[in-house]
């Protein structure tokens, strides 16, 4: 696959890229690296992972990382239960070294995400989210696993991958990754969009709500986003709810009244809701206001160009 | 000091697809010695894909390279910034070229100047490159202000040469050394600066502003919760790999009809440590000290088996109940009465060194959170050697970046005398609490 096919891809998915992004996809994909992507929460990392399974006609396997996951959880465990049900019921019928060796077949194998992206016929999309959320020694293990592509199961032997997955880390950078990890990755850091993009992502998403109103909810978002005060800033997955909401609503205009009873799709800490009326009112004192504000309820001729 | 890349050097255009492969060689060596890990293999990764995607667009070929090359945000700006000074088109060479030119005229008239300005001083006074250098960056007011200095005192009708020479000349030295200090810092750079979102990680504490406090505390608050949720995994972990538990399982295992259907494990008992927090409220260090405070108290294992003093000029202990609520901690200093007075550390220990039942046992960790500017150096390190010798360990959290230390004879002193760490950060002091929380 070429860039220019690559992108035609993405564009089938309605997925709104620009050409850093896809060269960096490319290059991880070219390379055959796991892709490692950080960014704040909530500016579509997990996203790629799906447009790239869509697009690569792939199927999506996801790993959400959690404190305390382990081998057992991401790569494989035998079925005890199972084991131990069969040893009772064909206690005695068999020949006990075959029933030992059979207990250790797949039959009791549990496939966990990790197992079973490099144990798929086909090449599979590989997610694994919130990276810095596992502890180290996951981290480690998960280290062996992407250089070698290969996993070591003590009763089976070595099992090795039958198809490589395209793999994708994310993380919040909630704690550093190792270095080691890193080097095996191609990387990828995404900022929030800037007005544009957002504004696309919308149309593109939500493609029945009011041009009007997609341009107020998404200068309202840059506006909380590019406030220091604001503690957690919205995600482009909150501005979407957001729209969708003020739809909903049957809302055609976003005044203060309505932007206040809704805030709460897009703000999701009291001090930050607390902090509307200044950071809104801050941002429109005196000459500056031009009329681009148009949440903030004045009164301006507004003309949007409708794409 | 890194060595910086010449631009005259490399003038490549993207058409010359030979001359770029053997220049992506020396670019590797350049990103090396700028501290990023580059191995062989990421070099045939470059070349690869530079194969792949051709060399017509340089925003292409960079985003490529990066990808290959930069492992993280801060190597991704660090990245850039070589490949732009690298990499340059002939226009960018020259006008770089030009303003290089210009720079170094006018750096070299304003080194003259600055000579001339130090050399009619005085015969005992003696400025080497270094501190001409900084003499001849200071701000044109700063410099005013030294030669009127230097003017009042030592004008043509000066009383007495001798005695003012020694005066002036540790004016000129404290001036000269913090504007090195300041030069020092620039070069190394804060690569993370333009990026909001992680740069009040990484900032020096003592230059936050106060609109900067609340996201502080609530990055704090979240490294502590994953703190506590690494430990709480440590003790489940450290609970399922020891031995199993016999009795527990064969129980359980009537329940089963004698299968053992369920295991249990032994689990271990965890050690309780007790942490003795001396905390330095004096001025500066208020801020500093509440953000351990913070720490300590949102990690479940420190607090509940925790002391905290403050001290300035004397000691209080503080009261566990007000300190639950750390947005009143500076009214709660304020009140103590101990806030905003000289640091008297030595009188500090004394004093909790003979309280009555003792504080220290081996089991306690001595945890000291100052910037060791002390009165009364000598009585400071004889009362902390006679705590190092009761307590378990002793622990020291230093606001001051480590660099500075070789500046300050106090801090080198005591360094000596306990583990201390540099806490500049909020980064660093989340990765030195991690430390004790695992200690």
């Amino acid at each position: 696959m070429d860039l220019e096919t690559l992108k035609q891809k993405m564009d089938e998915a309605h997925y709104i890229y620009d050409e850093t992004l896809i060269t960096v996809l490319y290059v991880a994909l070219r390379l055959n690296r796991p892709l490692l992507i950080e960014g704040a929460a909530g500016v579509g990392k997990t996203e790629i992972a799906k447009v790239m399974a869509a697009a690569l006609d792939r199927e999506l396997v996801r790993l959400q990382c959690y404190e305390g996951l382990d081998e057992s959880k991401s790569l494989y465990e035998w079925n005890y239960q199972k084991q131990l049900l069969s040893i009772q019921v064909n206690m005695g019928r068999r020949d006990e070294d075959e029933l030992t060796r059979s207990l250790f077949s797949d039959e009791y194998l549990l496939e966990r995400p990790l197992l079973r992206s490099i144990r798929s016929p086909e090449p599979v999309v590989l997610l694994i989210d919130e990276i810095d959320k596992s502890d180290e020694e996951f981290e480690a293990f998960l280290l062996e696993l992407l250089s070698d592509m290969q996993v070591s199961i003590p009763e089976i032997g070595t099992v090795k991958a039958t198809s490589i997955p395209f793999v994708v880390l994310t993380s919040n950078r909630a704690r550093p990754i190792s270095d080691a990890l890193r080097r095996r990755c191609a990387y990828l850091y995404i900022e929030y969009p800037d007005m544009d993009k957002e504004l696309a992502i919308l149309r593109a998403r939500l493609p029945h709500v009011d041009d009007r109103l997609a341009v107020q909810v998404v200068s309202a978002v840059q506006k909380f986003r590019s406030s220091e005060a604001i503690l957690k800033k919205p995600s482009v997955a909150e501005t979407l709810d957001w729209a969708q909401a003020l739809d909903a609503l049957g809302v055609r205009e976003l005044t203060p009244e309505i932007l206040r009873g809704t805030v709460g799709f897009v703000l999701k800490n009291n001090e930050d809701i607390d902090l509307i009326d200044e950071i809104l009112n801050g941002e429109c004192d005196g000459a500056e206001c031009t009329g681009d504000h148009e949440d903030c309820g004045h009164s301006h001729e507004h003309h949007h160009h409708h794409g | 000091m890194r060595t910086a890349v010449t631009p005259t050097s490399t003038i490549i255009t993207m058409a010359d697809t030979e001359v770029y492969l053997e220049k992506l060689s020396l670019f590797g060596r350049i990103l090396r010695q700028e501290g990023l890990d580059i191995t062989p293999n990421e070099t045939a990764d470059a070349v690869r894909i530079l194969l792949e995607v051709g060399f017509d667009d340089r925003t292409v070929v960079k985003t490529a390279l990066r990808t290959v090359y930069a492992k993280s945000r801060d190597e991704q700006l660090r990245f850039d910034r070589i490949f732009d000074s690298f990499f340059l088109s002939e226009d960018a060479i020259r006008a770089l070229d030009k303003k290089h030119t210009q720079q170094e005229l006018s750096h070299a008239q304003a080194l003259e100047q600055a000579q001339q300005e130090l050399r009619g001083e005085t015969e005992s006074l003696f400025y080497n490159e270094a501190q001409r250098e900084a003499y001849a960056s200071l701000s044109e007011e700063e410099r005013q202000r030294l030669q009127n200095m230097k003017d009042r005192f030592m004008g043509p009708d000066s009383r007495n040469p001798e005695l003012y020479a020694n005066m002036i000349h540790s004016v000129f030295a404290r001036s000269l050394m913090e504007q090195q200090m300041m030069m020092e810092d620039a070069a190394l750079g804060n690569p993370y600066a333009i990026d909001p979102e992680i740069g009040l990680l990484f900032r020096d504490i003592s230059q936050f502003e106060d609109s900067e406090i609340p996201k502080a505390v609530y990055y704090i608050q979240d490294i502590a919760k994953r703190i506590n949720g690494e430990l709480t995994q440590r003790r489940k972990h450290s609970g399922r790999t020891s031995a199993l538990d016999f009795r527990r399982t064969i129980r359980r295992g009537l329940e089963t009809g004698g299968s053992f259907y369920r295991l249990a494990y032994r689990r271990r008992r965890a050690r309780r440590k007790q942490l003795v927090v001396l905390c330095d409220v004096s001025g500066s260090m208020v801020q500093f000290s509440e953000f351990v405070l913070r720490f300590i108290q949102s990690l479940n294992q420190a607090s509940d088996s925790s002391r905290v003093f403050l001290f300035s000029e004397e000691l209080r202990e503080a009261d566990a109940f007000h300190l639950q609520n750390m947005d009143l901690f500076r009214d709660y200093v304020r009140r103590s009465g101990v806030y905003g007075r000289g640091t008297d550390l030595g009188a500090a220990l004394k004093k909790l060194n003979e309280e009555k039942p003792p504080v220290f046992s081996p089991a306690t960790m001595l945890l000291i959170v100052s910037d060791a500017k002390t009165v009364n150096m000598s009585g400071a390190v004889q009362e902390l050697l006679r705590a190092r010798s009761r307590a378990g360990r002793v622990f020291w959290l230093n606001p001051i970046p480590e660099r500075k230390w070789k500046y300050l004879n106090s801090v080198q002193t005591m360094a000596e005398l306990c583990t201390m760490i540099s806490c500049s950060t909020l980064q660093e002091l989340a990765a030195a609490c991690r430390r004790l929380a695992f200690t």
